[in-house]
């Protein structure tokens, strides 16, 4: 007979590394003819982390996204980064990024201030252009700003910014602190059908709903969630990595199973975006704790189908009929 | 002992002396530098090797390449170029179904073959011929949903699309 169940579960995951010093660090440069350069030592795994980071350059200096150029991952060119882990790269390197673009516009707004008889702090970046804030009519372009800061006043447009977490170690005898500087918090809720003839569950549905602050992108967020979730299903239901003596005993695809195409359930991804004041334009993290809940949820489905506690990871159809056979010989 | 044969990829001829022993995914890697093919796994398992012979979808590891001699190959570099995606390549960008884009090569190839064969393929069908790529990175939703629109566009503008 096949079974339904819902199951839920809930988590909150850190960015960042715990209490350790975890900085990110970026140069920035703007050129004359409008466009700017980011150089940071973050690296793009696929995660989207050179497009977030080129939307908050692209933010912070009012210049169009596509005018951004990204130099990463290169330890010759570019400042130094501790790596795409720790679900950090947004929150700690998009802040050393919006730091360094913020210096450079800097000396944009100050060369511009002179040109347009007002203050620097009454000027904004958007669009291109630097206007005084209200009177949008009057402005500058960014390539003409550029080109007098440089050549007129030998002060190229340049910026460098670094960013570091403020944390405090844990105290050892009560365990308190501020290990992180920010934290994310998710929901998911598995629908499942478990077969109990022969074990076999099916994830029918998965929701998903997801802070990380501010989504500076959207799309790669989703992405990041489903991602997330095929490996929560993966890592509930059937990834195993069978160890003899210390020797892998499944190294193949064949006995060593990731979910398919065909394994995926119905994901509907719903992103909670409760700014973080300490992040980039309000944002967090999003990485690791896409798969947190999942299979804690789908177990906990299991449980709500067909009333079996699976304790040990992954929930085999082995190990369901062999807790499926024990509660019938407890009621028996 | 060494052989030449004329592998015929993307619709042009290369003369190329192979081992009765080599590969597919050999030959178009390390002989013709058609590098967009990725090599997973190497035992048939992963689906990144794929190519279309004759216009099916193969593992091109799994392939002698002294046993394709003559056949058509297709991979990823015949699809589309940076300048002209095809539209399922375009697609995949739209719907951010790339990540890391190791799978991408096989998927896009993968889907090729389906929509040449069913060009309004349901949401299942789609599924099933992407069943022999393997995605780590996206959960495969929006791998779905590009080849589904991909069939959506390639149907509105018959002939339009590559």
């Amino acid at each position: 007979m096949k079974k339904r169940g819902k199951g839920i579960a809930c988590m909150f995951y850190p960015i960042g590394f715990t209490s350790y010093p975890n900085p990110g660090s970026a140069f920035v440069k703007v050129n004359q003819d409008g466009t700017a350069v980011v150089f940071t030592g973050a690296t793009d795994m696929g995660q989207g982390s050179t497009t977030v980071l080129a939307q908050i350059a692209a933010e912070e200096l009012g210049i169009r996204y596509e005018h951004i150029t990204m130099v990463t991952g290169d330890t010759e060119k570019t400042p130094f980064d501790l790596g795409s882990v720790a679900s950090r790269v947004t929150y700690i390197v998009g802040n050393a990024v919006k730091r360094a673009a913020h210096e450079a516009k800097r000396i944009l707004l100050e060369v511009a201030a002179e040109k347009l008889g007002v203050s620097p702090d009454g000027l904004c970046a958007g669009d291109g252009r630097i206007y005084i804030k209200g009177l949008p009519e009057r402005f500058l372009e960014i390539s003409e700003v550029a080109r007098i800061a440089q050549m007129g006043k030998g002060r190229p447009p340049i910026g460098s910014g670094s960013f570091n977490p403020i944390t405090t170690f844990l105290d050892p005898e009560t365990g308190h602190g501020k290990p992180y500087g920010a934290y994310v918090f998710a929901t998911q809720i598995a629908e499942v059908e478990v077969d109990t003839e022969t074990g076999v569950v099916e994830v029918l549905r998965i929701a998903a709903a997801h802070d990380c602050g501010k989504a500076i992108n959207p799309m790669l967020v989703e992405g990041q969630v489903e991602g997330g979730i095929s490996m929560g299903v993966g890592y509930g239901l059937f990834e195993e990595m069978v160890l003899d003596n210390g020797v892998v005993k499944n190294p193949q695809f064949t006995d060593y199973i990731l979910p398919t195409s065909l394994d995926m359930p119905e994901i509907r991804v719903g992103i909670i975006e409760r700014p973080e004041p300490t992040g980039p334009f309000g944002a967090k993290g999003i990485g690791e704790p896409s798969l947190l809940p999942t299979a804690p949820a789908i177990i906990n489905a299991i449980y709500d189908a067909v009333g079996v506690r699976i304790r040990e990871l992954p929930a085999t159809p082995e190990k369901i009929l062999k807790a499926l056979r024990e509660t019938d010989q407890g009621k028996a | 002992m060494k052989r030449a044969i004329i592998l015929v990829v993307n619709g042009t001829e290369h003369s190329v002396e192979v081992q009765p022993s080599d590969l597919l995914v050999d030959v178009l890697r390390d002989r013709l530098r058609l590098t967009g093919t990725k090599k997973g796994c190497g035992t048939g398992e992963c689906g990144a090797c794929t190519v279309l012979l004759d216009g099916k979808p193969v593992n091109s590891c799994l392939l002698l390449a002294i046993r394709c001699e003559g056949r058509q190959i297709t991979t990823i570099e015949g699809l589309g170029t940076p300048d002209s995606l095809h539209v399922l390549q375009k697609a995949f960008i739209d719907n951010g179904a790339v990540q890391c884009g190791f799978c991408a090569p096989g998927m896009l190839l993968s889907a090729k073959a389906l929509l040449d064969e069913n060009p309004a393929p349901s949401e299942m069908d789609i599924r099933q011929a992407l069943a022999g790529n393997i995605c780590r990175c996206t959960g495969y939703v929006k791998i779905v949903k590009a080849v589904s629109s991909a069939a959506r566009t390639m149907s509105g503008a018959e002939g339009g699309g590559r």
